[in-house]
């Protein structure tokens, strides 16, 4: 932690920095060209939109390091809420703005009909099971899978490993469904929050969980935040263009955690409104399926998984979908913001780092091919729209973390 | 009567008039123009239903004034797989704020797809509904304005009769048609290569019959044929010859059928509603007729089902 702070504080490097903030403005060119050419080339609608929810995802994603498992851990090991303060301001934000969505898209929230394709799972132990797989996971490769995403971008070792170890455990997770779905999804019910408090009881239950969660985060001070202000202080007394500065504290100073869960919050209910909720496993899980079905270790016919609603992909024939784009866009302006900002610092993987993401990246496919999605699928935009099965994931993928980062340590001690 | 009285009863009726000149001025066929649409927004004595096959998408953004019906719950009984019942689906269309003077126009995603069974079914309750003609295909490729509002509709008391059996084949009088005990033209909507047996379904669905090929003595035309570049119907007339070229000119009772009965509402709209023809929907189509033990086929292409 002191280390990274070390190295953000470093001077910078005039030459580097400039070469950084030239071709961190080339892709977010290519991203504005590529957006022009869906938006006007005659592809289906959805796809440019895809790519500026992409865009806008990952520059906040890598711009306040939101991050499920960073913000878990730092609050566990050394209580900084600035993360963890994050992660509910994107919750709250989101809820709000999914609330106020589904007043259009469903007047009535107790007629026992959905709002369509939101992530509302069932209440299955799969869910459970599926949580406390990804939150291992998560201990294990450092991260869950959208922080991958977006780490990849910052030249992280570890995600290409974890995200190759996500493919086999997406395949994994579609050969072991059928029988948990006929043991466990098939029967199990589906709980809407708004069909039983209504709209405005169950924004209101859901937003007092959250400040009472955020209660103990709040009263902490916040080293990151110090350090952050600090760095901003010392862009600020630089000499440098007076016009250029106000753009360094976007691109080159941390954003504090609240401010990019707001963020995330909002591009969640917007991405609802135009085109599909927020989450990142959709594409990736379908090219596993294809090919674990290529390899013949997916059966052909996934039982329910059609009527089942989650950010698992049912079939991606399609060369472009939504969430390729998003997914590569989302990579691509990590990518952008981490040079603008000297945070892009590739180096050659260790042997354990490769290790442990293809094994944590195994359990974080697995996890979330069973669940249903992930993080940011099945727990963030499941929480934004009032599914009980949002907290149901939380509360296992919190318990997977705790569980394994226990079982380390006595096998450390052990040894 | 008091004369205060009379003059009383005269102004109300001359208002009762005045109120009936001004109702809505709807075409008298079946289907109506973006152009139309766009004018007569707002109308109160117009009901807009969109039925659209993919969730979010009346969600999303619909025309103004338009209210939801999805076709897999509101208009089917999925545990019987019939038609809603009466009870429901006359709770349904007072909800909806039909009445009597209501002019109710459908449309939806897919070249009205849904929206035609939506017709189809509207109709066997003695609702007379019309289709904006090209449906949401056209309404948006002329980026005429959508709205994500609701729409408040009062509800309205209608009591519907019972369901008019008559415009729906059943399983019998389709096997009538094709054994030749009974005079008919059965038309098979589908793809040549379903009609053939090359396939037992479009790439994309699963198989649900058992069987390839159709109905003995059917004539395929595809539904797409009735239907222009811009999605709306094409002319009249040139639908009325094109279906003429194919032993179809309404001399003859007439059952349409495809895979699962929907897309089949289509062509039964346009025969029935548009060249005035009498059109029986076969729902049951290829899913029920082709898995019936003993029911005569024809399979030019001599598929097997193998389980797989």
């Amino acid at each position: 932690m002191s280390a990274a702070i070390e190295a953000r504080s470093r001077p910078s490097l005039p030459g580097p920095a400039r070469l950084g903030s030239a071709l961190a403005l080339a892709i977010l060119l290519g991203l504005l060209a590529g957006g022009l050419a869906l938006a006007h080339g005659g592809f289906e609608d959805g796809l440019a939109l895809a790519l500026a929810f992409g865009t806008a995802f990952g520059l906040v994603l890598q711009r306040s390091r939101f991050c499920f498992y960073c913000a878990l851990r730092e609050w566990l090991d050394e209580r900084e809420p600035d993360g963890i303060l994050g992660l509910l301001a994107a919750l709250a934000s989101g809820a709000v703005g999914y609330a106020l969505v589904f007043g259009a898209w469903l007047p009535d929230p107790a007629t026992g009909r959905l709002p369509p394709d939101a992530f509302i799972g069932s209440l299955a132990w799969t869910l459970g099971l599926g949580g406390l797989a990804f939150g291992a996971g998560m201990a294990i490769s450092g991260s869950c899978l959208s922080a991958h995403l977006y780490r990849l971008g910052e030249g992280s070792p570890t995600a290409p490993f974890a995200l190759f170890g996500a493919l086999i455990g997406f395949a994994l997770g579609f050969a072991s469904w059928n029988p948990l779905f006929l043991a466990f999804v098939s029967e199990a019910p589906t709980v809407w929050l708004p069909a039983w408090l209504g709209y405005p009881g169950w924004l209101a239950a859901t937003l007092i969980v959250i400040a009472a969660l955020a209660w103990p985060a709040l009263l902490r001070a916040s080293p990151r935040r110090a350090a952050a202000r600090d760095r901003l202080a010392a862009l600020a007394a630089d000499a440098g263009t007076p016009a250029l500065k106000p753009l360094r504290a976007v691109f080159a100073a941390r954003w504090p955690g609240w401010l990019g869960g707001l963020f995330v919050g909002a591009i969640g209910a917007f991405a609802y409104l135009r085109v599909a909720p927020l989450g990142v496993t959709a594409e990736l899980s379908a090219r596993a399926r294809d090919l674990g079905t290529a390899a013949g270790l997916v059966p052909a016919t996934l039982n329910g998984l059609d009527a089942l609603r989650g950010c698992v992909s049912i079939a991606a024939d399609m060369l472009l979908s939504n969430n390729g784009v998003f997914v590569l866009s989302l990579v691509a302006a990590s990518l952008a913001s981490a040079l603008a900002a000297g945070e892009f610092r590739p180096r050659t993987p260790r042997r354990s780092e490769a290790l442990r993401g293809v094994l944590g990246g195994v359990l974080l496919g697995w996890g979330a091919m069973v669940a249903l999605g992930c993080s940011v699928g099945t727990l963030l935009s499941g929480i934004h729209a009032g599914a009980l099965s949002g907290w149901a994931f939380g509360a296992a993928m919190i318990a997977g973390i705790v569980v394994w980062r226990a079982l380390e340590r006595l096998v450390r001690r052990g040894s | 009567m008091p004369p205060s009285a009379r003059i009383l009863v005269s102004a109300a009726a001359l208002l009762a008039a005045t109120s009936s000149a001004f109702a809505l001025d709807a075409p008298a066929g079946p289907l109506v123009t973006t152009d139309w649409l766009e004018t007569n927004l707002g109308d109160p004595d117009l009901r807009l239903i969109e039925v659209s096959v993919d969730p979010g998408t009346f969600e999303r953004g619909h025309i103004e004034g338009a209210q939801n019906v999805v076709w897999h719950t509101d208009l089917v009984d999925p545990v019987q797989r019939d038609i809603a019942d009466r009870e429901s689906f006359e709770a349904l269309v007072q909800k909806l704020g039909i009445d009597e003077d209501s002019t109710v126009v459908l449309y939806g995603d897919n070249n009205n797809w849904f929206a035609a069974w939506g017709a189809w079914v509207f109709d066997t309750y003695g609702i007379d509904v019309k289709l904006l003609d090209g449906g949401r295909k056209k309404w948006e490729a002329e980026n005429l304005p959508l709205t994500t509002r609701v729409a408040s509709v009062a509800p309205s008391e209608i009591a519907l009769p019972e369901r008019d059996e008559a415009l729906r084949a059943r399983l019998a009088d389709v096997l009538a048609v094709a054994k030749g005990g009974r005079e008919g033209t059965i038309v098979d909507i589908r793809s040549p290569d379903e009609y053939s047996g090359k396939v037992f379904a479009p790439e994309g669905s699963q198989e649900l019959s058992i069987r390839a090929g159709h109905v003995p003595g059917a004539i395929n035309v595809p539904w797409s044929t009735a239907v222009a570049e811009d999605g709306t119907f094409k002319p009249a007339e040139e639908l009325k010859r094109i279906y003429a070229e194919k032993g179809i000119d309404g001399s003859k009772p007439t059952i349409v059928y495809c895979r699962i009965g929907e897309r089949s509402s289509h062509t039964w709209f346009l025969l029935s509603k548009i060249l005035g023809y009498d059109v029986k929907n076969y729902d049951g189509s290829w899913t029920e007729y082709g898995n019936s033990v003993g029911a005569p086929i024809v399979n030019v292409s001599n598929t097997v089902w193998t389980g797989k």
